[in-house]
C-alpha cells in the first residue's frame, strides 16, 4: 500500500518513459561522438535530475562511476550558479576533480531544463575525453597542475550562445582537438535532446513541476534498497587488502557496518594519499562504494538518488581514498576500482552467495602519445580487462570489464589509428583462479611500435603483485604483466619507446570461488581440451 | 497447363503456413501444420500434398517463395554445425574476448554469448596484411592445410576463414579458399570478405562463424525440400527470403544462409508495407503483438527501413549486447517482451510492471482455465470487458473470467487499487511499454511518430493498437484482413533484393572519383547478376546507392542515400549534402568545422515481381452489411466506470460501412477495440481504417 499522487501503475509509464529519454540521449551521444573512448570504450553517462540535482533516472548505458558522480556534480553546478542565476539554452561545464569524477580527462556538462518559465529538472553527461593536455596520463604527475587543463564550473554556452573564448583555450590545449571538441558537442547534442523529450514529456502528461513524480521515484527506491539491506545480517565486518601500489605496496582498509537498514563504509585506515596520480577523490571511492553494496544487495534496483541513500561511506581527508588538493588523480582507478573487491571481500564471511571473488581489475590500458608523419601531435587511449571472479554459481567471464564498463577497441581499429602493430591477443591460459568456480581468464596482448619517431607510452596496469584474491576456498587469480622488449617495467612511470620496441601486456585473472576438489570433473575436461588449463 | 500458382512457405517456430496464390483469379488458398523440427521439410510437405489434393495442381506452380527460421532456432538452440575457424596467428581468441563489455552492469552471475567455435577448434595460420591492404607476411599454405586436416580430424564440419584487415585486402582469404577447394573439395567452408568484408575483427569473425555453423545444415535442408517437391511433379524454381526483405536463389541462400535468419519477420514487415500501399498510406508502423513478444517495425514510402547490423540468439532476451553481432541487413524490426501472455507483477518498489515473463500459450492466461495462475495481458483485457468471455477465439474455448479476476486479487490488495483498476493499470502500463519503445525506435531514425499509420496484425495487436496508437500520437489506425497467414503472403509480393558493401574508407576531399564510380559500379553489376539468375528482370531492377558516412575522427557511420550516379568531383557537394541531411534528421546538429568521409559504400537493387500486380480478393466478405450490432460493458480508459458499448461481427461488416468509436469489432483470430471519438471505415478490400480523434492536449 502506498500513500502517494501516483498509483503504481501510472507511475510505472510515467517512469518508463523518462528512462527512454535518457537512453535515447545516450544512443545519440554514442552515434555523434568523435573518439573511441565513447563509442567503442562507452566510457560516459547521461542523467536527468529534479529541480535540486537528486539523480531522476540513469541511461542504461551509464557507467557505475560516472552513475555515482554525475549528479553530485549537478548539485555543484547548483552550488555555483543558482537557479535564479540560470536561463533556458545555458550549459555548465567542469572537469574539476573533486566536484566531477576524480579526474580531469572526465568532462561533465549539465543544462537546466526550463518548463513554463522554471527549473524543473537537469540533464547532465559525463564522458571521457580522449585527452585533456598536461602529462599524458599516466600515475607520475604529484600535483593536479601536471595533469592538464582545468575547467572551472562555467557557462560553456550562455542562453544558447557557445563560448568561443573557451573553445579556443580548450583547443589549444589538448592533443587532439577536433575528437575532444567533437565529444564535447556530442555531449551537448544529448543535453539538448533530453530538454525536448522532457519538454514534450511534461506537456503530454500535464505536469508542472517534476518534484512530485521525483519524490515518488526516489521514495519507493529508497525504501526498496532499505528493505534489501536489512535482508543482509547486521555487524561490523573489516576487511584490508593490498594494491600493488608504487614502490611500496599501499593498503586500503574498510570498517562495514550493517544497521538495520543502512550501510556505513568506514575507510580510515587506509593509505594516506600519495604524490602519484592514483589517489582516489572521496566522489569516486563514494560511487564504487555504492556500486558494490547494489551489486550484493539489489542488482536490479533502478539508478536515482534513493536507492543510494541509504549507503554511506567516509574516509579521513588526506587518505588515499579522499585526497585532498592539490592532489593529483588521473589515474585514480588504480586506487577506486579496488572498492567493491575490498567491500566483497569484508562480506565474504556473511553473505558469500551474494559477491563474487576478487576480479582481474582495476581496468588496465595503453595510452600512446606522440607525432604523426605529418607532425600533427597525436594521443591514444585503449582499454583492455582482466577476468571475473568466480561466484557461489559460475565461473568467473574472461575479459569482461569490472567494476566498470569499459569495451575494448578492436585490433583492425588500433592498428588503422595509431602507430602500432598488434602482435597478438590470447587469453592466457592458467590465468583464472582454481575453485569449485573458477575465475575468468586474463588476456596477453603484444604490441610493436611503428612510429618512425619515439613515442610516449603509459599505462593503468596493476594487480601486477597483488593477485585477485579467490574466496571460500578458492585459489588467487594470475598476477599481471607488463614488459617492453620482453624486460618487466614498472607500469607506474611513463615510457620512451622506439620503432620496433614491443609491449606485452597480460592482465590478470579473477580469483576463484570455493574449494578446487569440488570442480565438476566435466568442467575441468572443458577446460584441457579447450587449452584453458593446463592438462 | 497455364502457369497461374504461386507458392509461399512461412516456417515458424511452431507453425507451418502456405499459401497458394491463383494470379488468374486472385483467389487465395491456405495450409496451416505443425512445424516439424527434426525434418522440416515433412510438415511443408504435409501441407503442400493438401493442397495439391485440393484442386492445385503441381504443374501450375511458377514460383515457389520460402522463408524460414530454422537457421535462427539453430543458433538459439546451438544445433548448428561442429565448426572450426582458422584465423591469422595470435588472435583465435578474438571471438571469444569479444568487447568486454557487460549486458548488465549489476549482475555478478553475468553470462556472455558462449562463441559457436570453441577454443580447441579455432586453429591459426601464418598470415598477415596491414590496415591499408598491403601484404606484410604471405600465406603459409603448408601450414594452412595442415591446420584444415586437424579440424577435420576433431570432427569440424563447416570452417570458417576470418584473417586480420581482409575486408582491406582478400587475397589471403582467396588463396586459403582455393587451397582448400583442391585438398578437401567437399569440405564446407566460409571466408569472412565473403559473408562481411567490413573493419571490427570481433563482428567479422562472428558474423563468419554463425554462417559457418548454420551453412551445412542449409545445404541439407534446402536440396532434400527441393528434391521432395520435384518428386511431386513440381518444377517451379525457388526464392529464399533475406532477413532484408528481398529474394534470392537457392544457391546464394546456400553460400550466405546468415542472410536468412531473419526472413520470417522480414516477410510480416513486408506484408504490412502492402497493406498500408493498399490503403494508399506511404509511412506506416507495423505493430505485431502476439502471445509472448511485440515486434514494431517502420516502412517510409512503402519500404521497411532495413539495418545493417543484427544481434542474434541474444544470451538474456530482449538485452541489447547479450546476443551474437552479426553484419548482416535485416529488416529493421524491435521486439518487446510484451505480449497477451506477458504476466503482471508488483515488484519492489510497489511499481506495477508488466512482462517480460510470459505465461506463453501454455499454461496461458489464468482465464484460459489450463493451470495458469498468473495474471496477464490477456486477463485484464477480458476483465475490461476489451475481450467477449462468451465467444472466445470464435467460440472455441472456454473463458473463466473468474479466475482472471481472483488472480488480479493479490495486486489489487498490494497496491490498494480495486481489481478493475489494476487490470486499467495493465493495459496501460503494456501500452506504454510499447509505445516508449516504439517512439525510442522512430526517434532514433530522426521520424516523427505523427507521420505514420499503425497496422495492427497479431492475436493482441488490435486489441492494443488504439492505445499506443494514441501514446504514440499516431492518427490513423488500420486492421487488415487475413492477418492469420501474414507472413506467407508478405512472400508473395516481395520484390528480388540484392544489397552488397565494401569497405573504401577515403575522405570526400581527397576521394578519387574514378575508383569510387568503378567500384559502384562493380557492386551494382554483382548485385544485378543475382537477380538475373534469381529469374527477375535486372534492366528494370532500382538501383539505390547508400554509402556508410560520418565525420572524420567519428567511429560510428549514418548510412546515407545518395543521388543517383555517375559520380566525379562534381558530385563532391551533393554528397556531402546528403549526408549532412541525413544526419540533421538524425541527431539534430551537425559539429563545427569538421570533414566527412566515407567508410563503406552500399549498393541494393530491387526489382518488382514480374508480370502482375498482386491482388488479393478479401475472403468470406459475402455478407450484406452488419445489421445491428449487440452491446456489452467496456471500460474505456476515457471513462470514468463501465459503459454500454457497440460490439460488430467483423465476418458481417461490408465494404464502404462507417460507423465510431467506442466500439468493439471481433472476428475470430483477434478483436479490434476502439476509443471515443473515433470513426471506423471499412474498405473495399474488407480492411478496417480507424481515423483517431484529434488530440485536444
Amino acid at each position: 500500500m502506498t500513500d502517494a499522487s501516483f498509483d503504481s501503475a501510472t507511475l510505472e509509464v510515467l517512469w518508463t518513459r523518462l528512462v527512454s529519454i535518457v537512453d535515447e540521449a545516450a544512443a545519440a551521444l554514442v552515434r555523434t561522438s568523435f573518439s573511441t573512448v565513447v563509442r567503442d570504450s562507452h566510457d560516459f553517462s547521461c542523467v536527468i535530475t529534479d529541480a535540486a540535482g537528486r539523480s531522476l533516472v540513469q541511461a542504461t548505458d551509464s557507467i557505475p562511476s560516472f552513475i555515482g558522480t554525475l549528479p553530485r556534480t549537478i548539485r555543484h553546478f547548483l552550488d555555483e550558479f543558482p537557479a535564479e542565476t540560470l536561463q533556458p539554452g545555458d550549459v555548465l561545464i567542469t572537469n574539476d576533480i573533486w566536484m566531477g569524477t576524480g579526474h580531469l580527462p572526465d568532462i561533465s556538462v549539465g543544462k537546466p531544463l526550463f518548463y513554463k518559465g522554471k527549473i524543473v529538472g537537469f540533464a547532465g553527461s559525463t564522458a571521457h575525453a580522449p585527452d585533456i593536455g598536461g602529462k599524458i596520463r599516466s600515475p607520475e604527475p604529484r600535483e593536479v597542475f601536471e595533469e592538464g587543463l582545468q575547467i572551472p564550473i562555467m557557462k560553456v554556452i550562455r542562453a544558447g550562445e557557445p563560448d568561443e573564448t573557451f573553445f579556443n583555450l580548450l583547443r589549444k590545449n589538448v592533443r587532439a582537438p577536433d575528437e575532444v571538441v567533437g565529444d564535447l558537442w556530442a555531449q551537448i547534442t544529448a543535453l539538448d535532446l533530453m530538454d525536448n523529450r522532457i519538454d514534450t514529456f511534461m506537456r503530454e502528461y500535464g505536469l508542472d513541476t517534476l518534484d512530485d513524480l521525483a519524490t515518488e521515484i526516489q521514495s519507493r527506491s529508497e525504501r526498496a534498497m532499505r528493505a534489501a539491506i536489512t535482508a543482509l545480517p547486521d555487524g561490523i565486518y573489516e576487511n584490508t587488502i593490498s594494491t600493488d601500489g608504487l614502490t611500496e605496496p599501499l593498503d586500503l582498509k574498510v570498517t562495514l557496518t550493517i544497521d538495520g537498514d543502512e550501510v556505513m563504509a568506514d575507510f580510515a585506515g587506509s593509505a594516506p594519499q600519495v604524490d602519484k596520480a592514483i589517489n582516489c577523490a572521496m566522489c569516486y571511492t563514494y560511487a564504487m562504494t555504492a556500486y558494490a553494496v547494489k551489486c550484493a544487495a539489489a542488482p536490479n534496483l533502478p539508478n536515482n538518488d534513493g536507492s543510494i541513500r541509504p549507503i554511506k561511506a567516509e574516509a579521513p581527508e588526506g587518505c588515499i581514498l579522499n585526497p585532498q588538493f592539490p592532489a593529483s588523480g588521473g589515474s585514480r582507478a588504480l586506487i577506486g576500482h579496488f572498492v567493491p573487491s575490498l567491500i566483497f571481500g569484508a562480506l565474504a564471511k556473511v553473505v558469500p552467495d551474494k559477491i563474487m571473488a576478487g576480479a582481474g581489475s582495476p581496468l588496465w590500458c595503453i595510452n600512446q602519445s606522440g607525432v604523426t608523419e605529418s607532425g600533427a601531435p597525436f594521443a591514444k587511449l585503449f582499454f583492455f580487462n582482466g577476468g571475473m571472479g568466480g561466484t557461489n554459481q559460475s565461473d568467473g567471464q574472461s575479459t569482461l570489464s569490472w567494476p566498470s564498463n569499459i569495451s575494448t577497441t578492436p585490433i583492425e581499429v588500433i592498428e588503422q589509428l595509431a602507430p602500432l602493430r598488434v602482435h597478438h591477443r590470447t587469453l592466457r591460459p592458467d590465468s583464472g583462479g582454481a575453485g569449485e568456480f573458477r575465475g575468468g581468464l586474463g588476456q596477453e596482448v603484444k604490441f610493436e611500435s611503428t612510429s618512425l619517431t619515439n613515442t610516449a607510452v603509459a599505462f593503468l596496469a596493476e594487480r601486477t603483485r597483488v593477485a585477485a584474491p579467490g574466496i571460500a576456498g578458492g585459489e588467487d587469480g594470475a598476477k599481471g604483466e607488463l614488459r617492453i622488449n620482453d624486460q618487466l617495467v614498472d607500469p607506474k612511470q611513463q615510457h620512451i619507446v622506439k620503432t620496433g620496441d614491443t609491449i606485452t601486456m597480460r592482465t590478470p585473472g579473477g580469483g576463484g570461488y570455493g574449494k578446487p576438489g569440488d570442480r565438476d570433473a566435466d568442467a575441468i575436461a572443458q577446460d584441457q581440451a579447450e587449452g584453458k588449463i593446463a592438462e | 497447363m497455364d502457369q497461374t500458382h504461386a507458392l509461399g512457405i512461412d516456417i515458424g517456430g511452431t507453425f507451418t503456413d502456405l499459401v497458394v496464390y491463383d494470379r488468374a483469379t486472385g483467389r487465395i488458398a491456405k495450409g496451416k501444420e505443425l512445424t516439424t523440427p527434426d525434418d522440416p521439410s515433412r510438415g511443408v510437405l504435409t501441407a503442400l500434398e493438401k493442397l495439391l489434393e485440393g484442386g492445385v495442381a503441381p504443374e501450375s506452380l511458377y514460383r515457389i517463395v520460402h522463408a524460414t527460421t530454422l537457421f535462427t532456432n539453430a543458433l538459439i538452440e546451438r544445433k548448428g554445425a561442429r565448426t572450426g575457424l582458422i584465423t591469422t596467428k595470435g588472435f583465435r581468441d578474438v571471438l571469444e574476448i569479444g568487447r568486454e563489455r557487460k549486458y548488465e552492469l549489476y549482475d555478478i552471475h553475468i553470462a556472455m554469448p558462449k562463441p559457436l567455435a570453441s577454443r580447441d577448434l579455432r586453429l591459426e595460420v601464418t598470415e598477415r596484411m596491414a590496415p591499408d591492404g598491403s601484404e606484410i607476411t604471405p600465406l603459409d599454405e603448408g601450414e594452412l592445410l595442415q591446420q584444415v586436416d586437424a579440424l577435420r580430424a576433431a570432427g569440424a564440419e563447416s570452417v570458417a576463414i576470418v584473417f586480420l584487415h581482409a575486408y582491406a585486402n582478400p587475397a589471403h582469404e582467396d588463396a586459403a579458399l582455393a587451397a582448400i577447394a583442391k585438398k578437401h573439395p567437399d569440405l564446407i567452408v566460409t571466408a569472412s570478405h565473403d559473408v562481411a568484408p567490413e573493419i571490427r575483427e570481433y563482428d567479422r569473425t562472428s558474423t563468419t562463424v554463425t554462417n559457418a555453423y548454420v551453412k551445412p545444415l542449409a545445404h541439407i535442408y534446402v536440396d532434400r525440400l527441393v528434391d521432395k517437391t520435384a518428386a511431386l511433379g513440381i518444377g517451379a524454381p525457388y526464392f529464399m527470403m533475406l532477413s532484408n526483405g528481398g529474394l534470392t536463389h537457392i544457391a546464394e541462400a546456400k553460400r550466405s544462409p546468415v542472410q536468412l535468419l531473419e526472413s520470417g519477420p522480414a516477410a510480416g514487415a513486408l506484408v504490412a508495407a502492402y497493406f498500408g500501399s493498399k490503403a494508399g498510406v506511404d509511412n506506416v508502423l507495423a505493430f505485431d503483438m502476439g502471445g509472448t513478444t511485440a515486434k514494431l517495425a517502420l516502412v517510409d514510402e512503402g519500404e521497411p527501413h532495413v539495418d545493417y547490423h543484427f544481434e542474434a540468439a541474444r544470451e538474456k532476451r530482449f538485452a541489447e549486447g547479450s546476443g551474437l553481432p552479426l553484419n548482416i541487413s535485416a529488416i529493421k524490426l524491435i521486439e518487446i517482451g510484451a505480449g497477451g501472455g506477458s504476466i503482471a507483477h508488483i515488484d519492489d518498489m510497489e511499481l506495477l510492471k508488466v512482462g517480460p515473463q510470459s505465461a506463453g500459450s501454455e499454461p496461458g492466461p489464468v482465464c484460459y482455465g489450463r493451470g495458469g495462475s498468473a495474471p496477464t495481458v490477456t486477463d485484464a483485457d477480458l476483465l475490461l470487458g476489451f475481450l467477449n468471455a462468451d465467444y472466445f477465439a470464435g467460440g472455441s474455448m472456454k473463458i473463466d473470467r473468474d479466475a482472471a479476476q481472483q488472480a488480479m486479487q493479490p495486486l489489487a490488495d498490494r497496491s490498494g487499487l480495486s481489481v478493475v483498476d489494476v487490470a486499467r493499470g495493465i493495459y496501460d502500463v503494456v501500452n506504454e511499454n510499447m509505445a516508449s519503445a516504439a517512439r525510442v525506435h522512430i526517434a532514433e531514425q530522426g521520424k516523427d511518430p505523427r507521420q505514420y499509420t499503425l497496422l495492427a496484425t497479431g492475436g493482441a495487436g488490435p486489441v492494443h493498437a488504439y492505445y499506443v496508437a494514441k501514446k504514440l500520437g499516431v492518427r490513423r489506425l488500420i486492421c487488415p484482413l487475413a492477418a492469420g497467414v501474414a507472413s506467407a503472403l508478405g512472400l508473395l509480393i516481395a520484390p528480388a533484393r540484392i544489397d552488397r558493401v565494401v569497405t573504401i574508407a577515403s575522405s570526400l576531399e581527397q576521394m578519387d572519383w574514378a575508383k569510387l564510380e568503378a567500384a559502384y559500379r562493380e557492386l551494382e553489376e554483382d548485385a544485378a547478376k543475382v537477380i538475373e539468375e534469381t529469374g527477375f528482370d535486372a534492366g528494370k531492377a532500382r538501383i539505390t546507392r547508400l554509402a556508410d558516412m560520418r565525420y572524420i575522427g567519428q567511429g560510428f557511420e549514418v548510412v546515407t542515400t545518395l543521388p543517383d550516379g555517375p559520380y566525379d568531383a562534381s558530385a563532391a557537394q551533393s554528397l556531402l549534402d546528403a549526408f549532412e541531411d541525413t544526419y540533421r534528421r538524425t541527431f539534430s546538429r551537425t559539429p563545427p568545422d569538421v570533414n566527412a568521409e566515407i567508410i563503406n559504400i552500399r549498393v541494393s537493387l530491387r526489382a518488382d515481381v514480374p508480370g502482375e500486380s498482386v491482388g488479393f480478393k478479401a475472403t468470406g466478405d459475402t455478407s450484406d452489411g452488419a445489421g445491428a450490432p449487440h452491446t456489452r460493458p467496456v471500460r474505456f480508459p476515457e471513462f470514468d466506470d463501465y459503459v454500454d458499448t457497440a460490439v460488430y461481427d467483423r465476418a458481417g461488416l461490408k465494404a464502404g460501412e462507417r460507423f465510431d468509436g467506442p466500439a468493439v469489432i471481433e472476428e475470430n483470430e483477434s478483436t479490434l477495440i476502439v476509443g471515443p471519438g473515433a470513426t471506423i471505415e471499412v474498405d473495399p478490400d474488407g480492411n478496417l481504417l480507424v481515423a483517431l480523434p484529434e488530440d485536444d492536449s
